[in-house]
């Protein structure tokens, strides 16, 4: 191929893919360019990170891909002969120690600033008991459900006091798979492994943030994922109080119902399972209990460690479907 | 110094009559060029297969809430397209190249152990279909993933596709630690006179290092994998938590083989890149020594990585860091080599055929994967990194803009060589742009949607705004990718009865293999010449120049 179009073609793919680059950075609203928005401490400085990482390779890809590039051009054949020699030289021991050193530098340097941010990341910091709270994260296929210290249950939502250092600990029973806990905004993934307790921490402002499953673990993994609604601390405690003395409650009922039954199962028609609306084990608690603690057919015992309470509160809920219309 | 020895021809030896039809000739063949081109046709073959499931999930991620490809089906697609492209594709395709010139490039007439050869090709052949045959199996094909993390591939995947997943990807390990072997053996005894290991190819420096690489590797996948089978058939609880198991100890069986085989099949698409860039920029490789040095190192500490990928299941803070460490360390013999291929470049008299250009968008490429492995290298970054398309992009650019390309390269490069015939170049120059521009739309946004918070492995998303403008791009990427491979078939069908015919050094290279014809005898070479330097087909110019004789 003649110089001249071969060098339009370059040019023109460089253009059109920086082009495209930018639009559709642009058009996001710059989306994509670093980790979500951190609205905690660990999540904020791993950010941080990525950034200065971002620096130094950004330094690299520039002076790697720009030396290619000039090299292509300036050391292109253009009317030489074909079999012409280029410059032999085999190599240089003083460039190799110098490419070799210059990196061990640079690495040198993005390690030294991780291990210095990773005390803020790693470390929840220290508050006073007032001042703190743990809440356990149980995965479980499909759905993530919150123990709080009281006693009190959540399913699908759960609850945390704004700006208190919320410890959460994360697992998995025995007989489920690995999930991953992540809430993007608050800090990095942590693995729900059956059998072990990993933790991780969050300090936040008022809001709410969406948690999801990292790890495949089946076939609505998808559509695993959790609300993290972070509230003021009173609102907090009359939440988990009201849990705690009502344990049978509609509304953890309906939780249940929503982020366990409706992952896989739609009132009116089937879905990953039955359709659920004319099934009359919504009504009758026995046989209802029976699924849910020990599953049925493809269906994983999803109440398998669930008190008695959580299924009465479920079983209330769906007595409130059929009444409500059941067919609906 | 005589530099050329005579060396007879061997007596050929007595085949049936049968063995000698066109057909029954390669179906029962020893040659280690016949099993070399065996091995890259089936790679292809299983290319486009894994291809198609590619396109597939493309087109279900195309847009938000698409219904193409859902659920179980998605989960399959997503499992046998990762276990098609490392197992069938890339291992093997590599292993080809590896057979069929390791013989050619150190002056042997066959590989060490010609019926084990046939034997590693037919076994590889028996794993890639059975892994196409699960997608009948009750329950479908496997879908726990390429890694098949326990639990869930343990005691949550009652079908029987797992269990012939896993019986697939054994065998495919016997095949590739049997051809390891015969690689070891080969490039250790067989030499020709005068090849020390400073004098042999680059390309040789890395099947050696991938061979030892899957010696060392495999074993280890092979226990995890039995392991789980036992737990899924044997009622044994080696990762079953409920009865004291582990489900930690799989990962580590599968990353303690898993890191490395990324070297395994990125390693000799570095040795594909160092036997092209000196052929077309007419230079020397520069830094030879540092270059073959960097491969063991880089293999070295392919050992001792493993950790990155597990950094979310919660080790010890001084476990993480030390994985932190040593797989930055990785970085800096891996840029070395960049560093020498840019240097080699640099003066010299460049020729931009496509095999060059598929060297040239290697680095490119190359380049970015590694640099986005830094970050995935640091463990707090990658607790936000991992499990999304970041990681996915990242993998991409290192075996796809890394192996594929260079795999891309070597097939134009040696082809002349294999069939006797040139690709068509304007073609080559058409499956190169298409592939390149392709893939950068395929892969590069996925960087974005990866830091938007998508994690792979699902099968739709609801968001729309930037989500959904990076996924149709990436799709619109991949489909460009797809013309690109008809591209190159056309070409292939194009050239195989008009192409140019090739000469014995067409590309005026330096190394052995150019020395016969194109294609070379079943005995590869009437003599073999005393090697003298690394680049024996330069000195045997210019002594036929000081002779008058050129």
């Amino acid at each position: 191929m003649p110089r001249g179009v071969r060098r339009k073609l370059l040019g023109l793919a460089l253009v059109g893919g920086a082009t495209l680059l930018i639009t559709s950075v642009a058009l996001a609203g710059n989306g994509g360019v670093a980790p979500q928005p951190a609205a905690s401490p660990g999540a904020s400085s791993i950010r941080e990170s990525y950034w200065f990482i971002m620096v130094f390779t950004g330094i690299v890809f520039f002076g790697v891909e720009g030396a290619l590039i000039a090299f292509i051009i300036r050391y292109r054949r253009g009317k030489r002969p074909r079999n012409q020699d280029g410059l032999q030289i085999h190599g240089s021991t003083r460039l190799e120690i110098i490419w070799t050193v210059v990196p061990v530098i640079i690495l040198a340097v993005i390690g030294g600033f991780v291990f210095f941010k990773l005390p803020h990341i790693a470390d929840a910091p220290s508050a006073s008991a007032a001042e703190e709270t743990t809440i356990a994260v149980e995965g479980r296929q499909f759905y993530w459900m919150f123990h709080y210290p009281n006693g009190a249950v959540s399913v699908g939502t759960m609850f945390a006091p704004a700006d208190d250092v919320v410890h959460e600990d994360v697992f998995s029973p025995v007989t489920d798979v690995l999930h991953s806990w992540w809430v993007p905004q608050l800090a990095g993934k942590i693995d729900a492994i059956p059998g072990r307790t990993n933790h991780t921490w969050f300090k936040a402002p008022v809001g709410v943030y969406a948690a999801v499953c990292g790890d495949l673990c089946g076939i609505q993994h998808t559509m695993m994922a959790a609300t993290v609604h972070v509230v003021p601390r009173a609102q907090y405690e009359a939440f988990i109080k009201e849990r705690a003395a009502n344990p049978e409650s509609l509304a953890l009922g309906k939780e249940e119902f929503d982020h366990v039954c409706s992952v896989c199962h739609k009132l009116d028609s089937a879905y990953v399972g039955p359709a659920l609306g004319q099934n009359p084990l919504l009504t009758h608690a026995k046989d209802l209990t029976t699924v849910l603690r020990q599953g049925v057919g493809k269906m994983p015992a999803v109440g398998s460690d669930w008190t008695d309470a959580q299924i009465n509160a479920l079983v209330a809920y769906t007595k409130t479907l059929v009444k409500n219309g059941g067919n609906g | 110094m005589a530099a050329n020895v005579e060396v007879q021809a061997p007596v050929r030896p007595y085949r049936a009559d049968w063995k000698q039809g066109r057909i029954a000739s390669w179906l029962t063949t020893v040659d280690h060029k016949r099993i070399g081109i065996l091995y890259i046709c089936t790679s292809l073959v299983f290319f486009g297969a894994g291809g198609i499931l590619a396109l597939l999930i493309r087109t279900q991620l195309a847009t938000p809430d698409e219904n193409v490809l859902t659920r179980s089906s998605y989960n399959q697609a997503v499992t046998i397209h990762g276990t098609t492209m490392i197992f069938l594709v890339i291992v093997p395709i590599l292993a080809g190249f590896g057979n069929y010139l390791v013989p050619l490039m150190i002056g042997a007439r066959d590989m060490a152990f010609p019926r084990l050869n046939a034997l590693s090709y037919w076994l590889y052949v028996l794993g890639g279909i059975i892994l196409y045959l699960s997608f009948e199996a009750k329950g479908g094909a496997a879908q726990a993933g390429w890694t098949s993390y326990v639990t869930l591939s343990s005691l949550h995947e009652p079908g029987r596709g797992q269990d012939l997943w896993i019986l697939s990807v054994h065998i495919l390990s016997l095949a590739s630690f049997v051809g390891a072997l015969n690689f070891i053996v080969t490039i250790t005894n067989m030499r020709a006179r005068g090849m020390t290991w400073t004098r042999i190819p680059l390309f040789v420096w890395a099947i050696y290092t991938y061979a030892w690489l899957l010696l060392l590797a495999l074993p280890t996948l092979s226990a995890g994998l039995t392991m789980m089978l036992l737990d899924r058939n044997a009622g044994t609880h080696f990762f079953d938590p409920a009865h004291g198991g582990s489900p930690i100890l799989y990962q580590h069986a599968f990353w303690f083989f898993g890191h490395p085989e990324v070297y395994i099949m990125v390693l000799p698409a570095m040795g594909i890149i160092s036997e092209i860039i000196p052929v077309f920029a007419r230079k020397p490789i520069f830094g030879y020594k540092a270059v073959a040095m960097s491969t063991v190192g880089i293999a070295f500490f392919g050992f001792l990585v493993w950790g990155h990928h597990m950094f979310a299941v919660g080790l010890p803070t001084a476990v993480d860091s030390w994985f932190m460490i040593a797989s930055m360390i990785i970085a800096i013999p891996t840029g070395v080599k960049i560093f020498n291929w840019l240097a080699t470049l640099w003066r010299g008299n460049i020729s931009f055929d496509t095999p060059m250009l598929f060297a040239l968008g290697f680095i490119a490429l190359f380049t970015i994967g590694g640099l986005s492995g830094i970050f995935l290298a640091a463990f707090p970054v990658d607790w936000q990194l991992t499990q999304t398309y970041y990681v996915v992009a990242h993998i991409h650019y290192v075996l796809f803009g890394g192996s594929i390309f260079a795999i891309f390269g070597g097939l134009y490069y040696w082809w002349p060589k294999m069939f006797g015939r040139m690709l068509d170049e304007r073609l080559g120059k058409a499956h190169f742009w298409l592939l390149f521009i392709g893939f950068n739309l395929a892969f590069f946004p996925q960087h974005m949607l990866g830091l938007l918070g998508m994690r792979r492995r699902i099968y739709t998303y609801s968001q729309h705004g930037a989500w959904e403008i990076y996924n149709t791009i990436s799709t619109v990427g991949a489909f460009t990718m797809a013309i690109a491979i008809l591209v190159f078939l056309a070409n292939i069908v194009k050239t195989a009865r008009t192409g140019q015919r090739a000469v014995n050094d067409p590309w005026l290279a330096d190394t052995l293999e150019w020395y016969t014809t194109s294609p070379p005898p079943p005995w590869n070479f009437d003599r073999i010449p005393y090697i003298i330097s690394a680049r024996p087909l330069r000195d045997l110019r210019r002594r036929l120049a000081q002779e008058g004789r050129l």
